[in-house]
């Protein structure tokens, strides 16, 4: 009885209160953290289509401010439907579109606001992942860390973040998936018919970049290691919509220029998250 | 008996109801740039012993306060409170009731656990009118840096209430 309320309290949770990133982009790197002693629920939908595939997932996010400037997340995955040739990507800069458990401490080491509305930050990520599957493309999967940097400038009607990234995959059963270096661009636009004064609604555009440069993963019995990386950019829009506690976003990345060393090539990613501001 | 109970009952009350104290603030408040922030901040200032009213204005960059009778309230705590949701409190508007001091050349207006030294940008003949004990003031407090808050602040009195 215990272990059903359990899972009903854990369910219940996961469904009703979801994360986004909060009030950034949906797939670059942003810098908001949260207010000392803020919890923000997220939950993402999110699907990554190949040449031949496509994958579901829902991913949850619960983050936790202990101060202004420093914030827990951790995000789990539920996996609908998995690609069995996975490009390498993270997906979402702020939450890995595969499914590794992912556990992050953003730091924002400056912080300048200067105006109303109007601030200049920046914000250092690291994280630790361990993955929900034993291989991944067919090459086993272990433990990994991600590492990120972003800076950027927010005010009521522009915003704009730029960073950059990078995930190590460790060694498992001698094989090894490619590092992925990455960066992102995002702007943003505040139209003035939402201009209106909290607490009415609050919507935003975004358009994002991110580019991704996957190293060649290595597999047991490969003679010698490829040394060659891919490269791929992404771009799209994405929407973000904010009423009180609750937010909304979702987008889409189109490849702009792709080109693959090793698995399949993209043809979009798509990602809705609903946001709650405890 | 029980009217002696209740006069010492309207004493005490009468007495608290002149203390010194904030009435009324509208902190700006940099870097304030989206619904969820307005929120977070007025969900925080709404937790907050004392206040009886709590609007925060995004287009404003402002949160006006107005605070209850007998209320501990310090611009400190307000401030801190501010910078805890990740923002920059600045300039603010108050409305105090104060008691009238002069510490050197300086006049300075005390509540019960701030000080609020005057400023001599404000105008002359509002000086010459401070001439009781206790006052009523609206004022500008100077913004102080936000790491480096005291209880101490500058204040040019725009009017005497």
């Amino acid at each position: 009885m215990k272990q059903i309320f359990s899972i009903a309290v854990v369910a219940t949770l996961a469904l009703s209160k979801a994360l986004a990133q909060g009030h950034g982009p949906l797939y670059g790197l942003q810098t908001p953290t949260l207010a000392k002693g803020g919890v923000d629920f997220n939950v993402a939908a999110m699907s990554l289509a190949t040449e031949n595939d496509q994958s579901f997932m829902l991913r949850y996010i619960w983050s936790y401010g202990i101060t202004e400037d420093l914030q827990l997340n951790i995000t789990t995955p539920t996996m609908i439907d998995r690609l069995s040739d996975v490009p390498r990507t993270r997906g979402n800069s702020n939450m890995p579109a595969n499914g590794d458990i992912e556990a992050s401490v953003w730091y924002r080491f400056f912080s300048n606001a200067f105006g109303v509305g109007k601030r200049f930050e920046s914000t250092a990520i690291l994280s630790v992942s361990a993955p929900t599957e034993e291989t991944r493309g067919g090459i086993n999967v272990s433990n990994s860390i991600h590492g990120a940097i972003s800076t950027g400038y927010a005010s009521r009607t522009w915003y704009a973040w730029v960073g950059g990234g990078y995930q190590y995959y460790f060694e498992e059963g001698n094989e090894q998936l490619g590092d992925l270096p990455y960066a992102s661009f995002v702007v943003g636009y505040r139209p003035n018919i939402f201009m209106g004064d909290y607490p009415k609604p609050d919507w935003r555009i975004f358009v994002e970049s991110l580019a991704e440069f996957p190293g060649a993963s290595s597999t047991e019995g490969q003679i010698s290691a490829i040394d060659q990386r891919g490269k791929k950019v992404m771009l799209g829009p994405s929407f973000l919509g904010l009423y009180g506690a609750w937010g909304i976003s979702f987008g889409a990345l189109f490849p702009a220029y792709q080109e693959i060393k090793q698995g399949p090539k993209e043809k979009y990613r798509l990602s809705v998250n609903i946001s709650y501001w405890l | 008996m029980k009217k002696l109970g209740i006069i010492a009952l309207l004493t005490i009350i009468g007495l608290n109801s002149a203390m010194a104290q904030l009435i009324k603030v509208d902190q700006e408040v940099f870097g304030m740039d989206c619904a969820p922030c307005a929120y977070g901040l007025e969900r925080g200032l709404k937790k907050m012993d004392g206040l009886e009213k709590v609007q925060v204005s995004l287009n404003d960059g402002k949160a006006y306060l107005q605070l209850s009778v007998n209320n501990k309230l310090t611009l400190k705590k307000i401030q801190e409170l501010v910078k805890s949701n990740g923002f920059s409190a600045r300039n603010a508007i108050v409305t105090l009731k104060g008691e009238l001091s002069k510490v050197g050349d300086e006049w300075q207006l005390n509540t019960d656990d701030e000080t609020f030294t005057i400023t001599p940008d404000t105008p002359a003949n509002v000086l010459s009118a401070l001439n009781t004990r206790q006052v009523t003031v609206k004022g500008h407090v100077k913004d102080e840096e936000d790491g480096n808050l005291d209880n101490s602040w500058k204040i040019q009195i725009t009017e005497i209430l």
